[in-house]
């Protein structure tokens, strides 16, 4: 595996250098809001900040997709066209929980049996430079309880580590190798090596918040018709905040539109926040209040997920618990779910 | 303030344990620090857990009218003979009170049905703007300390006064004390600057219109569609809002800025004579669009054009569900 050492004020440069050859999405200031976003001409990427507000998901999984494009004749509906392309991307500034949801998002979009056309090709375009949390941005971020860590490479092929006076680069897979030639030539020391364990170490402590993630999945097994979802939805909102800005939420819903005789198939994001979610043509919802809808939100991330895929879909970022607007925080409901008396 | 909460939690208690209300909607602390969130107490020894203060920010009547008319659609499914009314007691500041009135002349719900737990208000902490003085750094630990919040960041403590974060219509509120209430929590708090209330307004309006587009259409650009800002309004309770609506669907789900713009111009006209200005749709969104500049324009015509504010009194009708001979007709006439 490549390493290398850059110099902090190198880097900005760097990433200036791949923008000029990739299409590169990084954190940038917006207003008051950093979002991850494709870098326009002459903008500039954030590289201290905390997270980015919305989770780079969108990147491969947009809020709206074109699926296929058709036009409406006399002789019937013609297809017109199925819209794969996907460029060179590099996803620049990621943090590693995020990175994380790519490698859950995968195991839904990415399946040996089942492969979203419109996902896969986007993300085998895709190269991920992670940059690892030293120090951890958020007293709400629960990252260990799930798998993962402020240092953790899963789901990077490129993992930068501020180790102080500089940044450590390692290349983790031969997709992220493809960059090396962007990043210097100074080889990674053992003492640089040395000071990431370490930062690594201190970053893990610094995380306070820890739940009982997979401890959970028994009891939700057979908790289905419990009283306590009866305690957790009363003062939800029924908006999709918390959804829209969580980085493995994935719900989508598929809607047509027209122009004239010019027709469009969109994939949008749904929520299971939504009272519109799941409701079908008869009128039926087998979800018709929010009590059902926080109970899918709950299952499908610590039992539903667990079942399919033996994970937890969750990458403990702590978007939705500071971002609810009514502060209902999953940190809590799953501690509770795990002192649940049968 | 403290003498406020101690009188709020026994009243609440009272009347839970007298069986007056089935439940009291409230606000009590929440798991972040500085938060509080809205809680909804059955048992009379839950009351100890009802907050009041400056970090009490969702307008309560939203949820009023949630657990009315979730409660009447569950009693059709019950024999007529056997049906119940429920009651809710609610912590009403001012603009909650505001928003139960504009419920009751809209016949969502009767008078009988409601308790109002009447609190002064001083104002509520815009998180946004704390935010911004604090430059970003998150609030590690806090704590509300009379006209006070001491802060722990990253970069260190920091003292910030109460009155320097208040969100901006908490500034010009004119109703900071409940309009209509069965029960005071304390006495009426002091006036807040309402002389200035349409200030910022003005000078909105006073801007070419290619300019006030411009930032309708920035503004608009940063919304997510998470609809958090209807959910979060009292006066946006229809069953079925138009944006959901598939048969015809009049608005389009996805991100195209115009559908956004469709989206939010209707909401916002659906509050044209409605909107109590609490602040709730601006205080939830998690982007930050600056909703309010726009809602202020049409409550600022309802006033100027028919001398109508919303919630201001139960026998002043809502504006747009009333005809008086002489209001202002030269938009008909003089377009």
């Amino acid at each position: 595996m490549e390493k290398r050492l850059v110099k902090k004020d190198e880097l900005l440069r760097i990433v200036k250098k791949v923008g000029a050859e990739f299409n590169v999405f990084a954190p940038v200031r917006v207003e008051d809001n950093v979002l991850f976003k494709s870098l326009a001409p002459g903008e500039e990427p954030l590289l201290t900040f905390a997270n980015t507000k919305n989770a780079p998901k969108g990147v491969f999984f947009p809020r709206t997709e074109v699926m296929i494009r058709y036009v409406r004749t006399p002789k019937g509906t013609v297809l017109k066209g199925v819209e794969l392309e996907a460029r060179d991307a590099v996803l620049f500034g990621v943090r590693p929980c995020d990175a994380r949801s790519f490698v859950l998002l995968d195991l839904l979009f990415d399946q040996d049996k089942y492969k979203d056309p419109y996902y896969v090709a986007k993300r085998e375009k895709a190269t991920v430079v992670t940059l690892a949390c030293t120090p951890v941005p958020y007293t709400a971020c629960f990252c260990t309880s799930v798998g993962g860590g402020p240092v953790d490479g899963t789901g990077s092929d490129v993992l930068v580590t501020d180790i102080g006076d500089a940044y450590l680069v390692e290349f983790l897979t031969p997709k992220g190798e493809r960059l090396v030639k962007y990043f210097g030539e100074a080889k990674a020391t053992a003492e640089a090596e040395n000071k990431k364990e370490t930062a690594a170490k201190e970053a893990i402590e610094q995380i306070k918040s820890v739940i009982p993630a997979r401890e959970v999945k028994p009891i939700l097994d057979v908790s289905f018709d419990h009283p306590f979802w009866d305690t957790i939805h009363k003062r939800c909102l029924a908006c999709g905040t918390c959804t829209y800005l969580c980085p493995t939420c994935h719900c989508f819903d598929i809607s047509d539109e027209m122009k004239y005789d010019d027709g469009r198939r969109l994939r949008n994001w749904d929520s299971c926040m939504f009272p519109l979610f799941t409701k079908e043509t008869s009128g039926h919802n087998p979800r018709p209040t929010q009590k059902e809808r926080w109970r899918q939100r709950v299952m499908h991330k610590f039992k539903y997920y667990v079942d399919n895929f033996n994970a937890v879909a969750c990458v403990g970022c702590g978007r939705c618990v500071m971002y609810c607007p009514v502060n209902i925080d999953i940190r809590k409901i799953v501690e509770d779910i795990s002192k649940l008396q049968q | 303030m403290e003498a406020i909460e101690k009188k709020l939690r026994e009243e609440a208690k009272k009347l839970l344990e007298e069986k007056k209300v089935d439940v009291i909607v409230g606000y009590e602390a929440g798991t972040l620090p500085l938060t509080a969130a809205p809680a909804f107490v059955t048992d009379p020894s839950d009351t100890t857990k009802l907050v009041w203060n400056a970090l009490c920010v969702q307008n309560l009547a939203k949820y009023v009218h949630d657990v009315v008319s979730q409660h009447r659609n569950a009693q059709k499914r019950v024999k007529p003979e056997n049906r119940t009314k429920k009651v809710v007691g609610v912590v009403g500041r001012g603009c909650t009170t505001r928003s139960i009135i504009l419920h009751l002349q809209e016949r969502q719900y009767t008078r009988e049905e409601i308790v109002v737990l009447g609190v002064p208000c001083r104002g509520y902490v815009d998180k946004k703007k704390l935010s911004v003085l604090l430059e970003g750094q998150e609030i590690v630990h806090g704590a509300l300390d009379g006209e006070r919040l001491k802060v722990t960041t990253a970069a260190g403590d920091r003292i910030v006064a109460v009155a320097d974060v208040l969100a901006d219509n908490c500034l010009i509120c004119r109703f900071n004390n409940p309009v209509i209430s069965d029960l005071m929590a304390g006495e009426p708090a002091p006036a807040m600057r309402s002389d200035e209330e349409y200030d910022a307004v003005k000078a909105f309006e006073s801007r070419p219109s290619e300019e006030r587009w411009a930032y309708f259409e920035k503004e608009m650009a940063k919304c997510i569609r998470c609809y958090a800002c209807r959910q979060a309004c009292p006066s946006c309770y229809c069953p079925e809002c138009f944006a959901e609506q598939s048969r015809p669907r009049w608005v389009g789900i996805g991100e195209d800025a115009s559908d956004t713009q469709v989206f939010q111009i209707m909401r916002i006209f659906h509050m044209a004579g409605r909107c109590v200005d609490c602040g709730s749709c601006v205080a939830v969104c998690p982007m930050g669009v600056d909703l309010r500049t726009f809602l202020k324009k049409l409550d600022k015509d309802a006033y100027e054009l028919f001398g109508s504010r919303v919630g201001a009194s139960l026998d002043d009708p809502p504006v747009l569900s009333t005809y008086r001979e002489h209001e202002c007709e030269d938009f008909i006439y003089n377009p």
